[in-house]
């Protein structure tokens, strides 16, 4: 059901005004590294290869907390993880160049598995960001444990020390601990501006839209922390080789706590800001704490409390942010995408009842709907009609009977594989990213459709006609580079109503799309779904409370009343049948 | 006392760079119902946030019984007769209803007086006190909405979009509740709606608002549907 846009490959770019600068301030940065150690005293150089490591782990930590939203105490656990497997393959098998590259393939696999299995744990089910945090919490502190109980193997409280490690010189792993985190952090970079890295912001503003616009979010977050496991890992082999010591504070969550702290001072959901707040907050304490050693750990903990207080964004707050926004990428339109139209049923619902212990709000629902029907789903508050939507878009509800979407059965699949089979969703309150701009939300709408790139943020938009007509006739194709939080409540509803007609989904399901909107609003939006349904063969099922808006678009109407599905057949017997009569006795929408 | 309940005049405000109203003048008299109609995006729930002081005034005035009260925080404007009904999500989802309403009083004590007044417009809320608010449905939320802000008897009540997704007899029920406040107890109303029938029918006075300011508005009569019309067509 993919759609090939017809149109030439889009410009793309990669580079902003802003993006020129930060190159410029990488290139300078790599020059600085490279020439450091002809100019900086050894005791210097050994202190800021050390926060350079700290550094980039202070990154990995920006990106789980700041862009994916998922505040973690464990990285230590994953560069203790990594430090240790080095020191130890040091340690008892000894050096030689081959016992090198074992330790560094170690010290990135060992981390990584041990991060996947950290993320599954987190993520696998239905969890919440704090249950991510606390098992976060739990890692180091087992694994220290579990250092403190090696005996002489790992070392214990002493650590390990006086293992043969890579001979490069101070100077040199300076270079090393410099070119490793630019890189890094250049890397970071690109990938949080790009389309693959929005995702990330995604499922942190709105997981449940997300998993309904068909990303697995679960899996998205789970390969997020095994790939900075691994980084996390490769920065404890390089500490561990530079440092010549580990000890089993690196593992432990106090480490992990003051990542979090470099993080908020340096500025979250920047990357140079965590950079910058590792590398200040350790030079400085390695040059202090000598002076005033109890004082410093106050000066730290005042300096915290007057930036989280004073300059929430932390010292990024300090780097003028980029005037007039980001560039409004242009709109193309896709090919009318004519659905299959085949007679056999695309959703069928037989015997369907959900209840909440002895409350039961749905029994007995047999529907069925072909390809090309627009099935409008009346009654009055509290019928259970959105209940009736969320059973029919997420088999991981309990109900008993069956939902068949073009013959398969939904039970089990969460909203995202009931997406995959040609389900869209909008729900009654609009659902949308709040932090993102209104054109990031609907190229979000497409990852499912077109795989987004990892380097790149397109400059060009393919929707299909009928989104590009739902944003047109609400004004939103002029508001394409705001952010959503300024959208008006109809604004809103229309976004997200124009966000599930591009995913192009066989069924559409649609709670109250209309409301808040006006009149004229609403009447040409119904000129949208006609269009969609008659013409292009979707198939819809609509819950709304406007009569005339229902009969302006639909032939087929049932009636929803006390859970049960008490009427089905066309517009005017159901209208005018003394129950809808009941129903609806008042004040037509105008 | 003037004979104005609130009196707008030059109002300015609105969300980081942008301001969203414009120089919005406005009047309401006691015990008068004006329904403020226009497009999406116009900076009618801004108003609405404004005046209970949930946004910053950035110029102009504010003036209840004739008093300034721009820059007052919402808790002192609820104490001092103003009540609110947002639109979006202000229930506490995983509360029951009971404490829904609780939550809306200064003192326990008032709770069966204030049950009473829900009766009255909304009996099967009683009915339901223990059940947990977010298992009540959309329309259903929309009335303990309405309900929580009207049982406080304010006396001048904000109400932004309350017939969205409510079915037409109980919005009919909600336009006899209105009435019903403002013959009792003269109370004023700002009704922020999409749905004009109920809101010409409701109201006494329309205005619409266009780009952060109000262009158009009078009494509510037969003529002035179309003209609200005319202003919201695309």
């Amino acid at each position: 059901m993919t759609d090939q846009a017809q149109s030439t490959p889009a410009p793309q770019q990669l580079l902003t005004r802003h993006g020129t600068g930060l190159i410029a301030l990488g290139v300078l940065g790599l020059v600085l590294v490279l020439l450091g150690p002809l100019f900086l005293d050894r005791f210097t150089l050994n202190v800021l290869t050390r926060s350079m490591i700290y550094a980039m782990m202070a990154i990995t930590v920006d990106l789980l907390w700041g862009y994916a939203g998922i505040l973690t105490f464990g990285q230590s656990a994953f560069f203790g993880a990594g430090a240790y497997a080095t020191a130890l393959i040091l340690t008892h098998v000894g050096g030689g160049a081959q016992n090198f590259a074992l330790a560094l393939v170690l010290s990135l696999v060992l981390p990584m598995g041990l991060a996947a299995l950290v993320g599954w744990l987190s993520f696998y089910h239905k969890s919440t960001p704090l249950y991510a945090s606390v098992i976060s919490l739990v890692v180091p502190i087992v694994l220290t444990q579990a250092i403190f109980a090696g005996g002489s193997f790992t070392g214990s409280s002493s650590g390990l020390v006086g293992y043969p490690t890579m001979k490069l010189g101070a100077a040199n792993y300076f270079r090393l601990a410099g070119v490793a985190l630019i890189l890094f952090a250049a890397l970071s970079w690109v990938i949080v501006r790009s389309d693959a890295g929005r995702l990330l912001v995604a499922i942190r503003d709105n997981p449940l839209r997300a998993a309904y616009l068909g990303i697995r979010t679960q899996r998205v977050q789970i390969l997020l922390m095994t790939a900075l496991g691994g980084v996390a890992g490769i920065a404890g082999f390089l500490y561990a080789n530079a440092g010549r010591i580990v000890a089993p504070e690196i593992a432990g969550f106090g480490f992990g706590t003051q990542m979090i702290v470099w993080t908020a001072l340096g500025g979250r959901g920047t990357i140079l800001g965590p950079a910058m707040g590792a590398i200040g907050i350790d030079y400085l304490g390695a040059q202090l704490s000598g002076a005033m050693p109890y004082l410093w750990q106050l000066i730290i903990g005042i300096l915290f409390v007057v930036m989280i207080l004073f300059m929430p964004r932390g010292l990024a707050g300090f780097i003028p942010r980029r005037r007039g926004g980001a560039p409004v990428p242009q709109l193309g339109a896709l090919p009318d995408h004519m659905q299959q139209r085949d007679s056999a049923p695309l959703l069928s619902v037989s015997g369907m009842r959900k209840s909440y212990g002895d409350f039961v709000v749905l029994d007995g629902i047999d529907l069925e709907v072909r390809p090309g029907e627009l099935v409008s789903v009346v009654g009055p508050n509290g019928a259970g009609k959105t209940t009736f939507l969320r059973c029919l878009s997420d088999g991981t509800e309990t109900i008993e009977g069956r939902v068949l979407l073009s013959g398969q059965d939904i039970a089990g699949r969460p909203p995202e594989a009931v997406v995959a089979l040609g389900v869209g969703r909008k729900f009654q309150v609009a659902s949308v990213f709040e932090t993102m701009t209104v054109a990031e939300c609907l190229r979000l709408a497409r990852v499912t459709q077109e795989r987004p790139s990892l380097w790149r943020r397109a400059a060009r938009i393919t929707l299909p006609r009928a989104v590009l007509d739902i944003l047109s006739l609400t004004g939103l194709d002029g508001k394409l580079s705001e952010p959503v939080s300024g959208l008006s409540h109809g604004m809103r509803q229309s976004l997200e109503l124009a966000m599930v007609v591009a995913m192009q989904p066989r069924l559409i399901l649609l709670d109250e799309p209309t409301a808040g909107l006006t009149k004229a609003e609403r009447t040409l939006i119904g000129e949208v779904l006609i269009r969609l349904t008659r013409d292009l063969g979707y198939a819809a099922v609509l819950i709304e409370h406007d009569l005339d808006f229902v009969r302006q678009i639909s032939k087929r109407i049932v009636v929803l009343h006390q859970g049960r599905l008490v009427m089905d057949g066309p517009v005017d017997a159901v209208v005018n049948s003394d129950l809808v009569r009941s129903i609806y006795s008042g004040v037509a929408h105008d | 006392m003037t004979e104005n309940k609130l009196t707008i005049d030059g109002l300015v405000s609105g969300y980081g760079a942008l301001d969203i109203l414009q120089g919005v003048v406005l009047a309401l008299k006691r015990g008068e119902i004006l329904a403020l109609m226009g497009r999406n995006g116009m900076g009618k729930t801004t108003l609405l946030k404004t005046l209970m002081g949930l946004i910053r005034t950035r110029g102009g005035t504010i003036a209840l019984d004739g008093r300034p009260v721009a820059g007052k925080p919402p808790s002192w404007l609820l104490a001092n007769g103003v009540g609110y009904a947002p639109q979006e999500l202000p229930l506490f989802q995983d509360l029951s209803i009971r404490d829904n309403l609780r939550l809306a009083l200064r003192h326990d004590r008032d709770l069966p007086r204030a049950l009473e007044h829900v009766s009255c417009s909304f009996p099967f809320l009683l009915d339901r006190l223990d059940q947990k608010t977010g298992t009540l449905s959309g329309g259903e939320q929309k009335m303990l909405i309405l309900s929580r802000a009207m049982m406080c008897e304010p006396d001048l009540l904000l109400i932004d979009e309350i017939s969205e997704g409510v079915q037409p007899s109980v919005v009919q029920r909600i336009a006899a509740a209105l009435r019903a406040e403002q013959e009792r107890r003269g109370v004023s109303i700002l009704l922020v709606e999409q749905n004009l029938a109920f809101a010409l029918d409701v109201a006494d006075r329309w205005a619409v608002m266009k780009l952060g300011r109000i262009v158009d508005g009078g009494a509510c009569e037969a003529a002035s549907r179309q003209t609200v019309l005319n202003h919201l067509s695309i």
